[in-house]
């Protein structure tokens, strides 16, 4: 039991440690000052207001007018590229401190934020494939898919007139999804705010608009309700400045105007040269995030699987229930639990990193629960009753008897979790952490190259899992050999 | 006074009783072994005896240790009770003469020295001395039953038990190990065997207990049990295996 407590401490030390270790090396990017930096969440992939530019810089007019306000009223802030739900979600649960994402004023939104002054006037408009000839008008959409992005004015007006005109919605977490899913032809149009599309057709040539706009919504920057005030007021008098400067203008000018810059087409060898840093960046966070939760799942496995084959029946208990938890709940929703739910119930920041290894972990230290229960009772019982019978205390006999041959069981399945939790780790791009899947998709928002990216995002995916696969199956030929 | 003191021995797992009520006593040096037919309770009742089996009621005491009570140290007192397994139950990381070094080492009774001395004493004295180096899945069956009792004995005990030891022996190599038991009988070691060798009980016990069904049916000299049966069912048992 004593052993127990002090695992569990030491475990819990070390979770902060860890996550401490990498606050700390996230504050350092920031300068050291007194006043407060404030954290604003964004969208990954919602040009023209934001978006990573070739040198992996977020730039775009929110980015923007972000920036301009910041400098003209003298606040330090950090931008959290998450997603624009997970933006939401975030800002909803206090894990930042206002959410900056081309995001309408809605009544449904002004019930949970507090919003700015509109700094953009939107509305949604419908985009149909440069070849498309067969959709001139709303009626012509009868019996097709409509492609959108889920928690979008353009998802809500689509909706809206979904029945009407009789077709299917199909929603995407992701604009360049959207686009793609248009562009291939699995779906004959898009329904987005203007400024986007207006945005994606001058860059691509890819899409055309056959309908006008609609009457739309406004942008507004979003505060938690009755929270950061202060924030708000800054922004609010930013905004009026920069427009009575006419520097407002300008910004919107650089992304919408006649003469913005369209990016230059790069070749698919360009791509690819371009991409393989960042990814192979992404790749060493996803390897980091596996071998960093992986070790805390092998401490939780050993603990909660030798109370599983102990003697103590309220400790085997505890245990079950620790597997029967974590394996029975999807991955995803543990992660969303975990660093969107828990921290919107109990009021307090969770650091993404902690909330990713966290989730990992115990997913992960479940299994690991299992592979060494499983492995201890592969020992013929007959090894703990030789042991025994000759005086040996049942924690000696464990240590030096049992666990020695129950490893060279468990080696091949701990193989197998390691490959499983690697690839899982791409699951936790939905909530943002940056690993080798989001940072694909970081790229793809920025390049609109579904084709070239994911593929180069699964091979590197296939070598690693490979090489692994091959050590496995080196490490079982060795302990066959004994 | 007995060495090995059984009262009043009950065993149930859930609702089977498997041992319904057993007196016996073994004195300091006295070879018992134990016969029956199978599921007559001989095993369970032999693993009572180092409480490799929680008993449900009675006592059993050892060198005047009672086993069940939560104040002695099982531990301490099993290492006085040496047991052979019908499985051997070597441990098969272990080279031979790590088997039979390692508890003494373990327990703080030896250091490397004394144990290796020991070790190799007794694979001499169950004729294993060249297999010191070898791993026990090198070994035959009966060598490998010759090994368990050496690391039985490197404890040191006053008392083995054994639990149907050539029961998975192949019949060529039931002689060595008999062999060996027979020498550790005639040292005077006291021992309680459960076996279906009825040659080498008439031979080597002093006394021969015959179970059936959870019950001490009949307690006797080899000589009463085996030449004179006065209980029905030993009769019929005797008469199939004879």
């Amino acid at each position: 039991m004593k052993s127990i407590k002090l695992s569990l401490f030491s475990l819990t030390l070390l979770l902060l440690m860890v996550t401490g270790l990498s606050g700390l090396a996230g504050g350092a990017a920031a300068e050291p000052n007194s006043g407060k930096t404030y954290v604003i969440g964004t969208d990954i992939t919602f040009a023209p207001f934001e978006f990573q530019d070739v040198n992996g810089k977020y730039v775009g007019i929110d980015m923007d007018l972000m920036e301009a306000i910041a400098k003209d009223q003298n606040f330090k802030y950090e931008i959290k590229p998450l997603g624009f739900n997970a933006a939401v979600q975030a800002l909803e649960s206090n894990q930042v401190d206002g959410v900056i994402a081309g995001m309408s004023i809605t009544d449904e939104r002004k019930q949970k934020f507090d919003f700015s002054e509109p700094y953009f006037e939107s509305g949604v408009v419908m985009a149909v494939g440069i070849n498309n000839d067969t959709v001139k008008s709303y009626d012509d959409l009868k019996g097709k898919k409509v492609a959108v992005k889920t928690g979008t004015e353009g998802y809500t007006f689509a909706k809206s007139i979904a029945s009407k005109y009789g077709f299917t919605i199909v929603p995407f977490d992701d604009s360049s999804q959207m686009y793609e899913d248009v562009k291939t032809g699995n779906s004959v149009a898009c329904f987005e705010d203007y400024p986007v599309l207006r945005y994606v057709a001058n860059q691509s040539k890819d899409l055309k608009f056959v309908t006008p706009k609609e009457a739309g919504a406004s942008y507004g920057f979003a505060v938690g309700k009755g929270k950061n005030k202060e924030l708000l007021e800054k922004f609010n008098t930013g905004l009026a400045n920069l427009k009575a400067s006419g520097e407002y203008d300008r910004i919107k000018e650089k992304y919408l105007g006649e003469d913005a810059a369209v990016s230059v087409k790069q070749s698919r060898g360009e791509l690819i040269l371009g991409s393989i840093q960042p990814l192979l960046v992404g790749l060493g966070k996803t390897l980091l995030y596996t071998i960093v939760s992986l070790f805390f799942a092998f401490i939780l496995g050993l603990i909660f699987g030798f109370m599983k084959v102990g003697q103590n029946r309220f400790l085997r208990g505890v245990a079950t229930v620790f597997v029967d938890l974590f394996r029975g709940i999807p991955l995803i929703v543990l992660a969303l639990f975990i660093y969107f739910g828990i921290p919107q119930a109990l009021g307090f920041t969770m650091p993404l990193f902690l909330a990713a290894i966290l989730t990992l972990s115990l997913n992960a230290g479940a299994y690991v629960t299992e592979i060494i229960r499983g492995g201890i009772q592969s020992i013929d019982r007959g090894q703990m009753e030789a042991a025994r019978s000759l005086g040996l205390p049942y924690r000696k006999a464990m240590i030096k008897i049992i666990i020695p041959q129950a490893i060279r069981v468990m080696v091949p399945a701990f193989i197998n979790q390691l490959v499983i939790t690697l690839k899982d780790t791409s699951i936790l791009s939905a909530i943002g952490l940056v690993e080798l899947t989001q940072s694909g998709k970081i790229i793809i928002a920025r390049t609109y190259e579904s084709f070239t990216i994911w593929a180069e995002v699964a091979i590197m995916y296939l070598i690693v899992i490979t090489l692994l696969t091959k050590l496995s199956g080196y490490l079982e030929g060795r302990v066959r050999r004994g | 006074m007995g060495k090995i003191r059984v009262e009043g021995l009950k065993k149930s797992y859930g609702a089977n009783q498997v041992l319904k009520g057993i007196d016996m006593q073994v004195k300091q040096g006295e070879v018992v072994c134990v016969i029956g037919p199978s599921g007559s309770g001989k095993s369970t009742f032999l693993r009572c005896i180092n409480r490799l089996e929680d008993i449900t009621e009675g006592k059993v005491i050892v060198d005047d240790q009672d086993l069940n009570d939560p104040k002695t140290d099982i531990n301490k007192a099993r290492e006085n009770i040496g047991m052979v397994f019908q499985h051997f139950n070597l441990f098969p990381h272990f080279s031979v003469l790590k088997n039979i070094m390692f508890a003494p080492m373990e327990l703080g009774k030896m250091n490397a020295k004394e144990a290796r001395d020991t070790a190799m004493k007794l694979l001499a004295r169950v004729g294993l001395a060249d297999k010191a180096d070898a791993f026990p899945s090198q070994l035959s069956g009966g060598q490998k039953q010759r090994v368990a009792i050496a690391r039985a004995l490197a404890m040191n005990p006053d008392v083995m038990l054994f639990d149907e030891p050539t029961s998975a022996l192949d019949p060529e190599m039931v002689g060595e190990v008999l062999g060996v038991m027979k020498d550790l009988a005639r040292e005077g070691m006291t021992m309680m065997i459960v076996t279906h060798e009825m040659g080498f009980a008439r031979e080597v016990a002093d006394r021969v207990i015959f179970m059936d069904g959870g019950y001490i049916i009949e307690d006797g000299t080899p000589e009463d049990v085996f030449g004179n049966p006065k209980n029905e069912r030993t009769i019929s048992f005797l008469q199939k295996v004879l």
